[in-house]
């Protein structure tokens, strides 16, 4: 999650930087009186990579699939705490009020 | 996952055919609709500030978008590591979903960036 977010920045900033030199570019162009047929090679390459960096990063960046069959293995784990019918409170667990108490000071 | 989510039965075993069809967890599957989303209005956007800077204009900048959202659904294809049905109840929704609101803010990057570089 971490290392996508850095990857997009860094995606982003090249894209930016890539953009500062077409403007410059184009500053060149019109001195020199010629036409605009696209930016230089170094510029597109950089743009294509900017563009990879990004895309590896909006695939990577949201999250995994979760499963979707209520037979995977995923969900198997996940599906007993999330249903309320098998929550119980009145357990030997209620002996140890101790560490609770603990827990709420700190 | 019992309860609210189930549509079908769900007494036969997991490999046995139409049922397993209609049973499937919903709540998952919005979390994996809202990734989908995530993914293509990035790169909408990242796609409309390249396509900006490289010049685009009329039908090329539209041409970039139809192959740069086709090559995300591969990505995405990918990410669901080609099993799409174990993710998804149909494929279009890896391959259609969030088209036409990524084309918005295509456009909309699109232009900025254009105007940014190309005009000012």
């Amino acid at each position: 999650m971490g290392l996508a977010l850095i990857v997009g920045l860094l995606g982003l900033l090249i894209l930016f930087h890539a953009a500062y030199s077409t403007i410059q570019y184009r500053g060149l162009l019109k001195i020199t009186e010629e036409e605009f047929s696209g930016p230089p090679f170094d510029v597109v390459i950089e743009l294509f990579l900017g563009l990879l960096l990004c895309f590896w990063a909006a695939l990577t960046a949201p999250g995994k699939f979760l499963s979707i069959h209520p037979h995977s293995e995923d969900n198997r784990i996940v599906s007993l705490p999330a249903n309320l019918d098998f929550m119980i409170f009145n357990h030997r667990g209620k002996a140890f009020p101790v560490e609770m108490d603990l827990k709420l000071r700190q | 996952m019992a309860g609210p989510f189930e549509l079908g039965s769900s007494k036969k075993k997991p490999g046995d055919g139409v049922n397993d069809l209609l049973t499937f967890n919903a709540e998952n599957m919005q979390s994996n609709m809202k990734i989908i989303y995530y993914s293509r209005t990035f790169l909408s956007i990242i796609g409309g500030v390249v396509a900006g800077i490289l010049g685009f204009t009329s039908l090329k900048g539209f041409v970039f978008y139809f192959l740069l959202m086709m090559v995300t659904s591969l990505g995405l294809v990918a990410k669901a590591r080609f099993s799409i049905h174990s993710y998804f109840d149909s494929s279009n929704r890896v391959l259609l979903d969030g088209f036409l609101g990524g084309l918005m803010s295509f456009v909309l990057f699109w232009t900025f960036a254009f105007d940014i570089v190309h005009i000012f």
